[in-house]
């Protein structure tokens, strides 16, 4: 496949319309291909010969596709970009009908599979100085979303021919640059699309266990853990076994999730992912150390903040808190705490500037949250708990 | 090629407007008999030995039309063993060095054995294979010299066949789908480059055959209404005479009864066609012996014989055709003469209108609401045409590559039987055409090896799905009207607009002459006049002018409109240097200073850029604004993103560092140092905190309402919430209808507090 001839190629794609194996032919469009390496196919003009042996929406389609594995080749990115766009209006049907079929059934072309272009195209104009962050990528984002409305609104095809089949593929493909340029507000629609959708159970798994990422991803932004837990293990346990970087990409977001929700990952886990800076991090939490988990969050900061990962990590400050107050509790034996324990153990974790005052809004916030059972008593200056189970199951609070 | 073909074509197309035969399918079926034994006879002398073998085939193909369809099938691919056997024959040399000139070994040898696996395989298949199976082009490029090939593909298979079809479907049907396809066309033309031996040019071969094209093309057309047995492709012509001879020979039972009659009326017959429209006869089953009233011209009834029509009625098609100038414009005036026809026939007026006035508005009529581009239609088909010199011509490789596309294109199921049915004639007699057959070779071994390739993935799927062919005739149908393209393919990728905003200031850089010291803002609506905008000198003693007025007597309207008309000027001008960074860092802090959220934020956005080309010492301070902003507007995503680049130099800053710690206890819900952080805010800081200070006090006083048991003291509260004095807390907690404690008023009582706070 890899160094057939261009009029090989051709005769491939053309068969593949012909036979209508949209799956085939939208490999053939890929870039995900082996044949985009194939210097045979890398035509600065391959027109004329697209037009020689394909019809007419496809011959441009084509054509446009290998100008554009010519123009990757070169690291022109920007043009590659630019011919990218010419190769994805058409499956989506942008001018007719009929031609629209043919990618409706499965296929869809995952011409546009690759957002790293337009990344790179991007990129690339930046450097050059032209342009701003971002506005290649919500120029694609809109076209992508374009194509969208196409699929979203085909209510006249039966099921099988519907186009609808391409919303979630796209709708993959536009979260994928709404999380690059921080537009998380506008997956809403599309997870309302895909929510009310009656196809939403029947889509690939591969695009399923993809949605389900950034929806899960979203949530976990929104501070919606229990769901984003739902999500991210769902993509989890159903992304192939073969996809360990994605499995590891999907994990990077599931763990921290999982310890907010008082789920610790296991020492083997986290090797076999090669996602150690969580270890620290867990070993911290569970003990209660907060010491340890300020000096592996400073370590792995990096890593965090470019996971996007570090704000959520924080908050298993709080969780640090409620167990290392737990260890107070357990070594006093009493359910009337004197608030002035609770500061010697914040200060043995060399908490800077820590008062009093700042210990009784750390534990106020543990009783609103629920991680503790009781109240504060201003005038005794105590924590008062509860004898029935003090500090609930984290799991089981919130 | 096959004088006998030749003559029999010829016969048949013979010279018009001759005495109306009696009994045109007669003649046919008979020439058709007469040219089959001929051509048997022909092939025999020339290659004695391999007809042997097929002759005994032909034979049974014109008696016994029933068994016809393996047999076409099982010849075929023995023809196809047999070439690839028998490489070296004359005038057959073994083409793949011509058609992969540039294939390394790899790709071309297995080419040889891959096709001797299927031939051999054949015999004992005799399905037919997927269409992507490998399979010579069914329509060559020289079917017109072709000898009558073997009966049309029409007749079912018997119904012991092997092959599973879908009822009222015959998969080995040619498609009949409607011929308004240009690339038929084009394949037609142009994959006809002996054109010009046989026929003395290709224009005057096509004005000469403009009426047999439409006739034929006609009954392409109206395939399914006139049988599918019939229904050929319109680029079968030359074949389709004769299969339509078999086909009526069939199903007349009047083998060669008539005498020889070469003037048969071909007008007429079109018309009988399309005097019915296809929804009238049973499609599908038309063609099969088992109906044979939808013989082509039966069906409609002795009102419509066009023996019986008004000779101006003929005229008037006639010139309705003459019209057209090329096969879509003949397309589509069928279309719109069947219907006319049919009207008039039936209601009688065909006899009675003066069929002389009568305009020819179907053509127009059509087109404009068939085309977007009527022009470019036009053009296309006459590319077509000429296409056939480039069929010829240097791109003659992949000229042929079109051909074999065309003639699968529209309908793939075509590809069943008909069109591979006539290919093993044609092989036998291109063999004395020593190139062209070679390239038609290379055509073939080229689709076979590529075929195979493909096959191996799915050729069991392809064999075995009994609805195959039907999903793909139904599909099909959606493509009957898929164009070439009228002009070379442009990529218009060059048109495509990309982010052009920067081309706005700096492309056309202009210096300003006015020397006015303040200046009115007014939106930009045209280019920028140089003597109305102030170069950067006089611009630097507006500044002093705007920061000096402001501090007598802050007036923000006037310092804002001055200052945008200062920005503005710097922008036509394209200054982007340290004096735009501080006339951006200025105007921030006075809308920060009177809460002028828009002209903040895009002071901002300039500033983000501008700090790229010109760091400033304030970096840190409006790095520190952005990350305070985006916790008023709490934003996770874009603190994430600004936290990837921050540098370390920049964390250090007093301002940076304090918003990150601000930040980081805002996060945990740590009210206790927020507020602590808010009072301590270097510089402005506090302008933006004060957003969203009462939304975090908010949050605080529940969670203490809710913690705190009976009472809280209003001084903690006032502490830990950063008010600067009681009374500013009092007015605070009785603003939210706080409920102290009657005894202690200084006490605030949480439990109703709690309730009544939640309950806001």
């Amino acid at each position: 496949m890899a160094h057939i001839t261009i009029n090989q190629y051709l005769q491939q794609v053309y068969e593949a319309i012909d036979n209508h194996e949209g799956s085939f032919c939208a490999e053939l469009l890929s870039f995900k291909h082996p044949h985009v390496a194939n210097p045979r196919l890398q035509l600065a003009s391959p027109e004329e010969k697209c037009q020689q042996v394909l019809e007419v929406p496809y011959d441009e389609m084509v054509a446009a596709h290998l100008r554009c594995t010519y123009a990757v080749s070169n690291h022109d990115f920007v043009e590659a970009y630019k011919c990218q766009t010419l190769v994805v209006q058409y499956p989506f049907g942008i001018s007719g009908d009929y031609f629209g079929y043919i990618f409706s059934s499965l296929p869809i072309p995952e011409g546009f599979d690759d957002c790293r272009m337009i990344f790179q195209a991007e990129q690339q104009l930046l450097r050059k100085g032209k342009g701003k962050l971002g506005d290649m990528l919500e120029k694609a984002a809109e076209q992508l979303m374009g194509c969208f409305r196409v699929c979203a609104s085909d209510n006249r095809a039966g099921i099988d021919d519907s186009k609808k089949w391409g919303m979630l593929f796209l709708i993959n493909q536009l979260f994928k640059i709404y999380f690059k340029i921080n537009k998380l507000h506008l997956c809403k629609p599309l997870i309302r699309a895909i929510d009310s959708s009656n196809l939403k159970d029947d889509y690939s798994m591969a695009q399923r266990v993809t949605y389900k990422y950034y929806v899960g991803r979203k949530a976990m932004f929104d501070s919606d853990y229990k769901p984003a837990e739902e999500y991210l293990s769902f993509s989890f346990q159903h992304c192939h076994r073969s996809s360990q970087r994605n499995k590891r990409m999907i994990l990077i977001y599931l763990l921290p999730v999982k310890m907010l929700l008082g789920h610790m990952p296991n020492h083997q886990l986290l090797r076999k992912y090669d996602l150690m800076q969580f270890a620290d991090v867990t070993k911290a939490v569970s003990e209660g150390n907060l010491l340890l988990l300020n000096e592996a969050l400073a370590k792995h900061e990096t890593f965090f903040i470019r996971c996007g990962i570090f704000l959520i990590l924080e908050k298993l400050k709080i969780i640090t808190y409620r167990n290392l107050f737990k260890k107070v509790y357990q070594l006093l034996k009493t359910h009337q705490l004197p608030l002035d324990a609770f500061l010697v153990a914040l200060k043995m974790m060399q908490v800077e500037e820590v008062d009093i005052d700042e210990v009784q809004c750390i534990l106020a916030n543990l009783i609103c949250e629920g991680h503790i059972k009781g109240y504060i008593s201003h005038q005794h200056q105590k924590l008062v708990v509860s004898k029935a189970n003090p500090f609930p199951l984290l799991s089981s609070s919130s | 090629m096959s004088p006998v073909g030749c003559r029999s074509y010829d016969a048949a197309a013979g010279p018009e407007g001759q005495t109306v035969s009696e009994n045109p399918e007669w003649e046919k079926a008979r020439q058709a008999l007469a040219s089959i034994s001929k051509t048997q006879s022909a092939t025999k002398t020339a290659q004695a030995n391999r007809t042997t073998a097929q002759a005994g085939q032909f034979q049974p193909a014109v008696t016994e039309s029933t068994a016809i369809q393996q047999q076409q099938q099982q010849q075929y691919y023995q023809q196809w063993y047999q070439q690839n056997q028998q490489q070296p024959y004359p005038g057959y040399t073994y083409p793949y060095n011509y058609y992969y000139p540039m294939a390394p070994g790899p790709v071309c040898p297995p080419s040889l054995p891959v096709m001797d696996d299927q031939s051999s395989s054949y015999p004992s298949q005799p399905q037919p294979p997927p269409p992507a199976a490998p399979q010579p082009p069914p329509q060559s490029p020289t079917s017109s010299e072709q000898p009558p090939p073997p009966p049309p593909p029409a007749i079912p298979p018997p119904p012991n066949s092997q092959y599973p079809l879908p009822p009222g479907q015959n998969s080995y049907n040619p498609m009949p789908y409607p011929n308004n396809d240009p690339n038929q066309m084009r394949g037609y033309n142009q994959g006809r480059p002996s054109y010009g031996q046989s026929y003395q040019t290709p224009n005057s071969y096509q004005q000469q055959q403009n009426n047999n094209q439409h006739q034929q093309q006609g009954q392409g057309q109206y395939g399914p209404g006139a049988g599918r047995g019939e229904a050929n492709k319109n680029k079968n012509h030359q074949q389709q005479l004769p299969q339509q001879q078999q086909l009526w020979h069939r199903m007349k039972q009047a083998p060669g009864a008539g005498a020889m009659k070469f003037n048969i009326p071909k007008r007429p017959y079109v018309m009988t066609n399309q005097s019915f429209p296809p929804g009238e006869q049973p499609t599908g089953l038309a063609a099969t012996p088992s109906s044979p009233a939808a013989a082509p011209a039966a069906p409609g009834g002795a009102q419509t014989r066009p023996q019986d029509w008004p000779q101006a009625m003929k005229e008037y098609v006639q010139r309705c055709f003459t019209a057209c100038e090329n096969e879509e414009d003949k397309d589509r005036t069928e279309k719109g003469l069947k219907e006319v026809l049919q009207k008039r026939l039936q209601d009688g007026s065909a006899y009675t209108i003066d069929w002389d006035r009568e305009p020819l508005p179907e053509l127009k009529a059509k087109q404009s609401r068939w085309e977007a581009v009527p022009t470019q239609r036009t053009l296309e088909s006459s590319v077509g045409r000429g296409g056939a010199t480039r069929g010829r011509g240097g791109g003659a490789r992949l000229g042929h590559y079109r051909n074999v596309f065309s003639q699968r294109s529209p309908s793939s199921s075509s590809s069943g039987s008909s069109s591979r049915s006539p290919s093993p004639s044609h092989s036998r007699h291109r063999d004395r055409n020593g190139q062209r057959h070679r390239r038609r070779n290379m055509d073939d071994a080229n689709s076979t090896v590529l075929g195979k390739k493909r096959k191996g993935g799915n050729a069991g799927l392809d064999f075995h799905d009994p609805h195959r062919e039907a999903k793909k005739q139904s599909r099909a149908a959606r493509f009957h009207n898929t164009k070439m393209r009228s002009e070379p393919l442009v990529l218009s990728i060059n048109n495509l607009e990309l982010p052009k905003e920067d081309l706005s200031w700096d492309d056309c850089p202009i210096v300003g002459t006015c020397q006015e010291i303040t200046k009115i803002y007014l939106r930009l609506t045209c280019a920028p006049d140089p003597a109305t905008v102030r170069p950067v000198s006089v611009l630097r003693k507006s500044l002093l002018a705007v920061k000096a007025h402001w501090k007598t007597r802050q007036d923000y309207p006037y310092a804002c409109e001055q200052m945008k008309s200062i920005r503005q000027d710097l922008t036509v001008q394209g200054v982007r240097t340290e004096f735009t960074v501080e006339v951006y860092e200025c105007h921030a802090r006075i809308a920060l200073e009177k809460g002028d959220h828009a002209e903040f934020n895009q002071c901002q956005m300039q500033l983000k850029a501008l700090y790229k080309d010109n760091p400033s010492e304030n970096i840190g301070e409006f790095t520190a604004y952005r990350l305070l902003y985006y916790i008023f507007t709490k934003n996770s995503g874009d603190i994430t993103t600004e936290l990837v680049y921050l540098t370390a130099a920049l964390r250090a800053d007093e301002c940076v560092s304090h918003a990150l710690s601000l930040r980081a206890a805002w996060a945990l819900g740590n009210f206790h140092r927020f507020f602590q952080l808010y009072r301590r805010a270097p510089r402005m800081a506090s302008y933006l905190i004060d957003k969203f200070v009462e939304r975090e006090r908010m949050i605080a006083l529940r969670a203490l309402f809710k913690t705190f048991r009976p009472d809280l003291p209003v001084e903690y509260v006032q502490s830990s919430l950063g008010f600067l004095c009681l009374d500013s807390c009092m007015a605070f907690l009785t603003g939210l209808g706080v409920t102290f404690f009657p005894s202690d008023p200084s006490k605030i009582d949480c439990k109703t507090s709690s309730a009544s706070l939640a309950a806001s």
